[in-house]
């Protein structure tokens, strides 16, 4: 039995040429960098672009400083791709966020009335987000989607923290405007 | 918003770490490195650890297409066998790894299976099994029981690349030798044998550790790897009597 080993110990290793030790941290991570590579409009390609990013990893692990923790920094090479790769489709994938298809119609719409009304509330909230210009729309994925710190926002995103901070404001304050009056913004606050 | 994000759609990732690593052993053995002995390394594998990061040999047939050459950096193509040294070891190889497509036939039928002709040694004589695989790309003859343990003897077409060849013969554990009035290498101990498939990429769980040591020579239209528990002079031996 393969002995659990931590991040740490993982990257040092694999620096050693241990390609046993970086397989570990290729499994430990693939979900939630397909999950990034994804939401930030990757589409389809995901897999790829995850495969990509590993490979890169790899190549660059001299790069990362002891002690820093691998999942952002490993982000940020995703994300990088991701906007490559976007950019280099001119396109990023048409509407890169969705809902399960049951959302929209299915077994929500026969529920009671609020469950609808949350539902339609979920939908709107997708598009308004979809819609939003990149920069904002990738603070809102890495802060709220991937639960990224600020601090981690900033690192995957290569912005000054006073960036992430300002253009989170702005993307909800947008969304705010956006989305249909209420008293509150219940869904906005989480 | 978080919880908008549990409940976006995200489709299901297969697992990459076979991917990411296959790419990686490409990568690693691409680059040059002066082979250095870790001796930390030994503790924990030595078998194949120590061999490894000695030496390692790669047998690659038939990468005469452009694309294949794009996709492996050559240390050295001899006789349609490629050697490369790499710092550390990829993988732990299995003892013994089939090629691809393995049959076992006759000698007579192998002959007819395969482009190139077929040399058996005359010290040796008529091998105790013939294996014809990857669609006739590869003949091995095995001979279970000689006087030096099990030998094995791969024969594939291939020809001789002296330009390569001189580049290389410095590399420890590799000695440049003649065979027929050709030139050959003598490897000693055991390195990692891979087979390359048509489209110039390792084959799957094709790798194992050789058995021994190597010799590498060829004709003009065939390249042969003698493989066994043999001293040089009994290897040049058997080289020299293949008809």
């Amino acid at each position: 039995m393969r002995r659990a080993i931590d991040d740490a110990e993982a990257v040092a290793r694999a620096l050693g040429g241990d390609l046993d030790a970086y397989g570990v941290l290729v499994a430990r991570y693939t979900v939630r960098a397909h999950r990034a590579a994804f939401l930030l409009g990757a589409g389809e390609e995901s897999d790829d672009v995850v495969q990509e990013a590993f490979v890169k990893a790899f190549r660059h692990l001299s790069r990362f400083r002891v002690g820093e923790p691998f999942g952002p920094w490993l982000l940020r090479i995703v994300t990088n791709d991701t906007r490559n790769f976007t950019r280099s489709r001119r396109r990023r994938e048409a509407l890169a966020l969705r809902l399960p298809s049951a959302e929209s119609g299915g077994a929500a719409a026969t529920g009671p009335v609020d469950e609808v009304l949350a539902a339609e509330r979920r939908s709107q909230l997708v598009a308004a987000v979809n819609g939003l210009p990149d920069t904002e729309r990738q603070v809102l994925v890495c802060r709220y989607f991937l639960d990224l710190s600020e601090a981690e926002t900033a690192q995957v995103l290569e912005w000054p923290l006073g960036s992430v901070k300002s253009r989170t404001s702005r993307a909800l304050n947008r969304l705010r405007g956006q989305l249909v009056p209420r008293e509150q913004n219940p869904v906005l606050d989480g | 918003m978080r919880a908008l994000g549990r409940e976006l759609d995200v489709p299901p990732t297969g697992d990459l770490t076979a991917a990411v690593l296959q790419r990686l052993e490409g990568r690693a053995v691409r680059r040059r490195h002066i082979p250095t002995l870790r001796t930390g390394a030994f503790r924990r594998r030595p078998s194949w650890r120590a061999a490894l990061v000695v030496f390692v040999a790669v047998l690659a047939l038939l990468i005469a297409t452009p694309q294949g050459r794009a996709v492996i950096k050559h240390v050295l193509r001899f006789a349609g066998i490629e050697l490369r040294q790499e710092p550390s070891p990829v993988r732990p190889p299995e003892s013994s790894a089939p090629l691809p497509g393995e049959r076992r036939m006759s000698l007579e039928k192998a002959r007819r299976q395969v482009s190139f002709p077929i040399l058996v040694p005359a010290t040796l004589g008529r091998p105790g099994e013939v294996v014809v695989s990857d669609n006739g790309r590869v003949a091995s003859l095995i001979y279970l029981r000689t006087p030096y343990g099990k030998v094995l003897i791969d024969e594939f077409a291939g020809h001789l690349d002296p330009v390569y060849f001189q580049k290389f013969v410095h590399f420890g554990d590799v000695t440049q030798v003649e065979v027929n009035g050709k030139k050959g290498l003598w490897i000693t101990g055991p390195h990692v044998l891979m087979y390359i498939t048509r489209d110039g990429k390792p084959a799957t769980a094709s790798a194992r550790l050789t058995v021994g040591n190597t010799l590498i020579w060829g004709t003009q239209h065939v390249a042969l790897r003698l493989e066994g528990k043999l001293g040089k002079r009994t290897a040049l031996g058997i080289a020299d009597s293949a008809r």
